[in-house]
C-alpha cells in the first residue's frame, strides 16, 4: 500500500514538473520585421566629393562665349576645313543629350522619340548644318559623363541642362547662355520645409556630377546628399519616401512638378545656373557657329516658341538671355 | 529532483530484475559446456543474425526505393521548377524592356507574355517553396523571391501608368524594377536553382551508393552459416544438414538478387544522371546565358548610347554559348537521342543567326539609325529580328530540356523497376533462412534426446 501511495506521489509530482517546464509558445513560421525598399540603380548616399582639380579654377565670366564670325553659311554648304564640314560629310550631328529629364530632354514614351527644350536646340543646329533637323544621332550621356564625352570627342555637342562655370571652361568650351536656371528646392506637398537650411540631417537628392550635388554637400546645415544617375530617379525616390527633398535647377524641378501634382517647389532661387551648349575645347569654329545659330533662333522667335511649348507653364522668365562674348 | 523511497515490498523484485543478465550469462556458460547446449546457442545466434540481416536489408532496400521515388517525384521536379522561375523572371524583365522600347501602350502580345511569365514564376515559386525541406540557404532564396516579386510587379505597373500618361517617370520606375530584378530576384533564382541541382545530385549519389552495411551483414551471415555447417559435419559426421543448406541458399539468392538488382539500379540512375539531369544542367546554363544576353541587348538600346557596359557583358556571355567548347556543344556531346541532338544543333544555328542580327543592330545603333536598330531588336514579326531568333532559340532549348528530362525520367523509372519486389524478397528470404536454421538445428538437437 505504501508503495502504491509513493508511486502516486511520484507520478503527480512528475506531471506537475513537466507541465510547468513546457510553457507553450506560439510558433511563428515567418518572421519579417523589416524590408529594404527598392532603390534606383547606382544610388549613392553621402558620396565622397568628386575629385576636382586641387587648385580652384581661375575666376572668369562663365557666360562669355566666342563671338560668331559673320553670318551663317547656307544650309548644307559648310565651309571647307571647318568642324561643321566634317559633320556634314559624316551625315549626322552627334549630340550628347538626356532622355530622362522631363521638359528638357526626355523620351516620349508614346512615340519613343526624344523631345524637350534642349532637344529643340540640337535640332536647330542640325537644321543649320544639313537643312534637316532630323539628321542627329542622339547619344545619351549622364550628368557625370558630359565632360568626358566631349573631351574624348565622342559627341559634337552636349545639350543637357549644362551649367557653364569656370571649372568646366578649363576643359571644354561653352556656347552663349541659352537659358538661365537657378537651384531651388522640391518637397512633398505636405512638407513644411522651404529651404535647404531646414533639412539638416535629412536626405536630399541630386544627380551625380551636377553642380547641385556640390551645393547640397557644401550646405552648412549638414544635409545627407543622395546622388543618382538620372534626375527622374530623384523624383521617384521622393515619391517612395526615400529622400526628403530634391534640390536642383528650377527647370528640372518644374518637370517633376508637371509629372506629379503632389510635390511642390518651395523657396527662392539660391544659385544661378547659366545653361550653355558644351563643345570640345579645340572646336572654336563650332562654338562661333553654334552661337550664330542661337542668335538666329532668338531673333526668329523659334526660341520663344520652344520656350512656350515646354516651359510656358513653369512660371520662369520667357525672355531669352542676352548673349555675352569674350571680346 | 523527485525520489521515491525504496520500500521493503519492492526490493526483492528489483533485485531479481537486476540479477537477470548475470544469471543468463551463467546459464549460457553452463549450456556451452555441453554439445546440445552449444548447438542450441549456435541456432539462436544464427536465427537472430538472419532476422537482423533481414530487417536491416529490407530497411535499406526500402530506403533506396524511397530515394529513387523521391528523385522522380521531388528532387528533379523541384530543380526544374526553380530553373523555370529564373527563366520566367528573366523573360518578364526582357519583355517589359521590349515593351518600353516599342513605345506607346504595351502591345497585347507583349502584355500577355509578361503576364504569363509573372504567373509562371509565382506558381513555380509556390512549388519550390513547398520543398525547401529545412535547407536554410534554399529557404533564404525562396523568401527573397517571395518578398521581392510583388515589389517588382508593383514597380512595373507604376511604370506602365506613367508611360501611358507620357511621363519619363515611367522609364525611371522601369529602370528601378529592372535593377531590382538584376540585383536581387535573378541572383536568388539562380542560387535556388544551384542549391536544388546540388540536392538532386546528392540524392542521385545516395541512389547509386551500395548499401555496404546490409551487404556486409549478409556476407557475415553466410559465413556463419557455412561455419555452422562445417561444425555440424565435424560433430555428427553427416555431410549435409538440409535446414542449414536451405538457409544458406536463401542468403545466397538474396545476395545475388540484391547485388544484380542494385547494379542495374545504380547503372540506370547513373545513365539518367549523365544523359538526363547532367544534360539538363548544361542546357539550363545555356538558357540562362541566352536570357542574360537578351536582357543586355535590350538594355543597351534602352540606355541609348550610355549602355557600354551592357554591350560588354553581352559579348562576354556570347563566348559562353557559341563557338567550340561552348555550353551548347557540350550539351550536344551529352545528348542520348537524335531528337535532342537535332534540337541542340538547331539551337546553335539560332545562336549564330541571333549574333548576326545583334551585330547588325549594333552597326545600326552606333551608326545613328536608332529606330531601325530598335525595330530589328524587338519586332516579333520580322523573320530576321533578334526577338524572333531569341524566341526560336529559347523554344529549341525548352524542347531539348524536355527530352533530357524525359531521358532522366525513363532511366530512373527503370532503376525503380529493377528494385521491384526486392524489399519483401529480402524480408522473406531472411525469414526462410531463419526457419531453415531452426529446422536444421532442431533436427540435430532431437538426436540428443
Amino acid at each position: 500500500m505504501r508503495a502504491v501511495r509513493a508511486s502516486l506521489v511520484f507520478v503527480v509530482l512528475l506531471l506537475a514538473v513537466t507541465a510547468c517546464a513546457g510553457g507553450g509558445q506560439p510558433v511563428d513560421l515567418a518572421n519579417v520585421t523589416s524590408v529594404t525598399q527598392p532603390s534606383p540603380v547606382n544610388v549613392e548616399e553621402n558620396p565622397a566629393a568628386s575629385a576636382t582639380s586641387a587648385k580652384p579654377a581661375p575666376t572668369c565670366d562663365p557666360r562669355a562665349s566666342l563671338r560668331p564670325d559673320g553670318p551663317l553659311p547656307p544650309e548644307g554648304q559648310m565651309r571647307v576645313g571647318s568642324t561643321m564640314k566634317a559633320i556634314q560629310d559624316r551625315g549626322q550631328l552627334i549630340a550628347g543629350v538626356d532622355q530622362n529629364t522631363f521638359l528638357f530632354g526626355f523620351r516620349n514614351p508614346s512615340t519613343g522619340a526624344l523631345e524637350g527644350f534642349d532637344i529643340d536646340r540640337v535640332r536647330e543646329i542640325a537644321k543649320a548644318i544639313f537643312g534637316d533637323p532630323n539628321k542627329v544621332q542622339y547619344k545619351v550621356v549622364t550628368s557625370a559623363g558630359r565632360l568626358d564625352a566631349l573631351e574624348k570627342g565622342e559627341v559634337d555637342v552636349v545639350v543637357r541642362t549644362f551649367t557653364a562655370n569656370c571649372e568646366r571652361w578649363q576643359r571644354i568650351n561653352f556656347s552663349a547662355t541659352y537659358y538661365v536656371a537657378g537651384q531651388r528646392l522640391l518637397v512633398d506637398s505636405t512638407s513644411s520645409a522651404t529651404s535647404l537650411d531646414q533639412l539638416g540631417g535629412k536626405k536630399v537628392c541630386a544627380a551625380k556630377g551636377s553642380t547641385s550635388i556640390t551645393t547640397i554637400r557644401e550646405n552648412p546645415a549638414k544635409l545627407v546628399p543622395v546622388q543618382v544617375d538620372n534626375w527622374t530617379d530623384c523624383l521617384i525616390m521622393l515619391q517612395q519616401g526615400q529622400v526628403s527633398a530634391v534640390s536642383t535647377d528650377d527647370t528640372i524641378l518644374a518637370g517633376m512638378v508637371a509629372q506629379d501634382p503632389n510635390v511642390k517647389m518651395v523657396g527662392d532661387r539660391f544659385t544661378e545656373e547659366p545653361y550653355g551648349i558644351g563643345i570640345p575645347k579645340k572646336n572654336t569654329d563650332m562654338v562661333r557657329f553654334v552661337n550664330a545659330v542661337l542668335e538666329r533662333s532668338i531673333s526668329s522667335g523659334a526660341w520663344l516658341d520652344s520656350y512656350n511649348r515646354w516651359l510656358g507653364n513653369t512660371g520662369g522668365q520667357a525672355t531669352p538671355p542676352q548673349p555675352v562674348y569674350q571680346n | 529532483m523527485v525520489t521515491t523511497p525504496v520500500t521493503e515490498g519492492s526490493a526483492p523484485g528489483a533485485r531479481r530484475v537486476l540479477s537477470l543478465p548475470a544469471s543468463a550469462a551463467r546459464n549460457m556458460r553452463r549450456s556451452a559446456a555441453s554439445t546440445p547446449g552449444r548447438l542450441f546457442l549456435v541456432g539462436v545466434g544464427l536465427v537472430v543474425l538472419a532476422l537482423l540481416t533481414g530487417v536491416v536489408g529490407a530497411i535499406a532496400m526500402q530506403q533506396k526505393q524511397d530515394t529513387i521515388d523521391s528523385l522522380i517525384e521531388h528532387r528533379e521536379p523541384v530543380a526544374a521548377a526553380s530553373q523555370q522561375i529564373y527563366r520566367s523572371l528573366s523573360d518578364a524583365d526582357a519583355t517589359a524592356a521590349s515593351a518600353f522600347l516599342a513605345g506607346g501602350t504595351m502591345p497585347t502580345e507583349l502584355r500577355a507574355r509578361y503576364d504569363l511569365d509573372v504567373a509562371t514564376a509565382g506558381s513555380n515559386l509556390a512549388k519550390a517553396s513547398a520543398d525547401v525541406g529545412g535547407v536554410a540557404e534554399a529557404e533564404r532564396q525562396v523568401n527573397e523571391l517571395a518578398e521581392q516579386l510583388p515589389v517588382y510587379t508593383g514597380l512595373v505597373e507604376t511604370a506602365r501608368a506613367y508611360n501611358r500618361q507620357g511621363y519619363p517617370a515611367g522609364a525611371a520606375y522601369l529602370r528601378e524594377a529592372s535593377g531590382l530584378m538584376r540585383a536581387k530576384l535573378l541572383p536568388a533564382a539562380q542560387e535556388l536553382y544551384e542549391i536544388d541541382s546540388v540536392r538532386l545530385a546528392d540524392a542521385q549519389d545516395a541512389a547509386t551508393s551500395p548499401p555496404w552495411f546490409s551487404l556486409a551483414l549478409a556476407v557475415v551471415l553466410l559465413g556463419a552459416l557455412v561455419a555452422a555447417q562445417l561444425y555440424l559435419t565435424r560433430r555428427t559426421n553427416r555431410l549435409l544438414n538440409v535446414g542449414l543448406v536451405v538457409a544458406s541458399g536463401a542468403v545466397v539468392v538474396a545476395l545475388i538478387w540484391g547485388s544484380v538488382a542494385l547494379l542495374f539500379e545504380s547503372s540506370r540512375v547513373s545513365d539518367g544522371r549523365e544523359h538526363g539531369t547532367g544534360q539538363v544542367e548544361v542546357i539550363v546554363q545555356a538558357r540562362i546565358v541566352a536570357l542574360k544576353m537578351r536582357a543586355n541587348e535590350t538594355l543597351t538600346l534602352v540606355a541609348r548610347g550610355d549602355g557600354g557596359e551592357y554591350e560588354a557583358e553581352f559579348e562576354k556571355l556570347a563566348r559562353q554559348i557559341s563557338g567550340s567548347g561552348s555550353l551548347l556543344v557540350r550539351a550536344e556531346g551529352l545528348a542520348a537521342t537524335d531528337e535532342t541532338r537535332n534540337l541542340l544543333a538547331a539551337a546553335r544555328k539560332n545562336v549564330d543567326d541571333w549574333l548576326a542580327a545583334h551585330r547588325r543592330i549594333r552597326e545600326l545603333d552606333d551608326g545613328g539609325s536608332y529606330a531601325e536598330a530598335v525595330s530589328l531588336a524587338i519586332s516579333p514579326d520580322a523573320k530576321t529580328s533578334a526577338a524572333t531568333m531569341m524566341t526560336r532559340l529559347d523554344d529549341n532549348l525548352a524542347k531539348a530540356l524536355r527530352t533530357a528530362r524525359q531521358q532522366f525520367a525513363e532511366e530512373t523509372s527503370g532503376a525503380s523497376n529493377a528494385m521491384l519486389g526486392l524489399m519483401p524478397g529480402v524480408a522473406v528470404l531472411a525469414l526462410v533462412s531463419a526457419v531453415g536454421v531452426t529446422m536444421g538445428i532442431r533436427e540435430r538437437l532431437q538426436e540428443y534426446r
